[in-house]
């Protein structure tokens, strides 16, 4: 794991923080801080997919500075509690390993599709691999867009009719509308 | 000589005894009447003071608190007068004005410190909000005190809490602070530290650990403090002091 530039919270460096709180009130203001931390982390390395096992010795989970750590089960619960915002969703039965959304996939249909828009690409049949890694894209938002999220995220563009996904053994692509 | 036994001494002595009190009701009532002159006179000089040095008082916070201990003595309260002269000084509206930042900070900073604050932490932040164009305008500690404890008015939801050495923290949330938990907080503040386990306040304040256990769940029950599990003993944390030990960002 890359080390990532992160405006640390106060909490990250508050003990307890790495301890699930008893106090309703308290763990509720805990968990939240959280949230917003783990997507901004993942915002910023550009994390879209995370084994928790793997994950639990991230920076994130692990302050090495002041020696605590967030438990794999509190990771989960709190993964769980982004799945309810459409922040993250689990992607096994085991609940290790996880998409992380820091923009919900309507969220991100919207950018891409207005990224589309805005670069006059209706009509035209793009591979996956163009939109999320292509020269063009780079500097886009979405750029290193994993495969597999972005046919989530095509999907729901195809729901409204906005696209089309050709998933052909020679082409694997889309045609937006 | 012999004391008078019959009626007529009786009633003599009466008579004597009622203009005694005649004489000290009139000497009494002279003095309260030079008294309340001279307190009129004072008065006004207070007040044409008070005019005269209107911005001084609202700009220099040493001299606002000569001046408030001065009113106190002769017991006027500019806080509290919102009508006719003391309101075209706006002495009370200062800390009228005072003691909504007060709370404003508070509520900003709950969830954070769950309604705990340390009176430096809440005097650098309400400087901070207030900005640039009221730098001129200091605000001492004093200052703050005396607007928080108006706030007392709205009951139980908002005390000061004295944790020695001068230091003083405010908390903003319904609940009592018992003297167990005042005392805990003194000890932490003094120590500079935001932390403390059951059995170092046991050895520190040499409380039984039933007592030191329940004050610090009380605590915790009130969203005052945070739990640490990671270490040999739960640790209990307290957010509202622990910037002042590291002073970290926002």
């Amino acid at each position: 794991m890359a080390d990532v530039e992160v405006n640390w919270p106060w909490q990250y460096s508050f003990p307890p923080f790495f301890t699930l709180q008893p106090h309703p009130e308290t763990r509720s203001k805990q968990v939240s801080a959280w949230k917003t931390l783990i997507l901004e982390y993942c915002k910023k390395a550009k994390i879209y997919t995370l084994d928790v096992r793997e994950a639990s010795q991230w920076p994130l989970f692990n302050n090495a500075a002041i020696n605590r750590k967030l438990d794999s089960s509190v990771i989960i619960s709190i993964l769980s509690e982004l799945a309810k915002n459409g922040n993250a969703a689990a992607l096994d039965k085991g609940r290790n390993r996880w998409d992380i959304y820091w923009h919900t996939l309507e969220e991100w249909a919207s950018i891409i599709y207005s990224y589309i828009s805005d670069s006059g690409l209706q009509n035209t049949v793009l591979t996956f691999y163009e939109i999320s890694n292509g020269a063009d894209t780079e500097s886009q938002e979405f750029a290193g867009m994993p495969i597999e999220v972005l046919i989530k995220v095509l999907r729901l563009l195809e729901n409204d009719q906005k696209c089309e996904l050709i998933l052909s053994n020679d082409m694997q692509g889309v045609k937006f509308f | 000589m012999r004391r008078g036994v019959g009626l007529g001494a009786i009633q003599k002595h009466k008579l004597e005894q009622a203009k005694y009190t005649n004489i000290g009701n009139e000497i009494q009532e002279n003095q309260i009447e030079q008294m309340t002159k001279q307190l009129e006179v004072f008065r006004v000089h207070l007040e044409d003071f008070a005019t005269k040095h209107k911005n001084e008082i609202k700009k220099n916070g040493e001299f606002r608190r000569q001046f408030q201990d001065m009113c106190a003595t002769i017991g006027v309260d500019p806080l509290s007068s919102g009508k006719g002269f003391w309101s075209v000084l706006g002495i009370g509206d200062y800390y009228y004005e005072l003691a909504i930042q007060i709370v404003e900070v508070c509520l900003a900073t709950n969830t954070k410190n769950g309604g705990l604050i340390s009176l430096d932490e809440l005097r650098s932040k309400l400087i901070k909000a207030r900005g640039q164009s009221r730098l001129h305008q200091e605000i001492s500690k004093d200052d703050l005190l005396r607007a928080a404890q108006k706030l007392k008015i709205f009951g139980s939801g908002f005390s000061v809490v004295s944790v020695g050495n001068g230091q003083y923290m405010v908390h903003s949330v319904p609940g009592e602070l018992s003297m167990d938990h005042g005392a805990i907080l003194q000890l932490l503040s003094t120590k500079n530290q935001s932390f403390i386990s059951v059995k170092s306040l046991c050895s520190q304040l040499s409380w039984k650990e039933d007592r030191a256990k329940q004050a610090l769940e009380q605590m915790l029950d009130q969203g005052l403090s945070w739990v640490d599990l990671q270490d040999d003993d739960a640790v209990y944390y307290f957010p509202s002091l622990f910037t002042i030990a590291s002073s970290t960002d926002e």
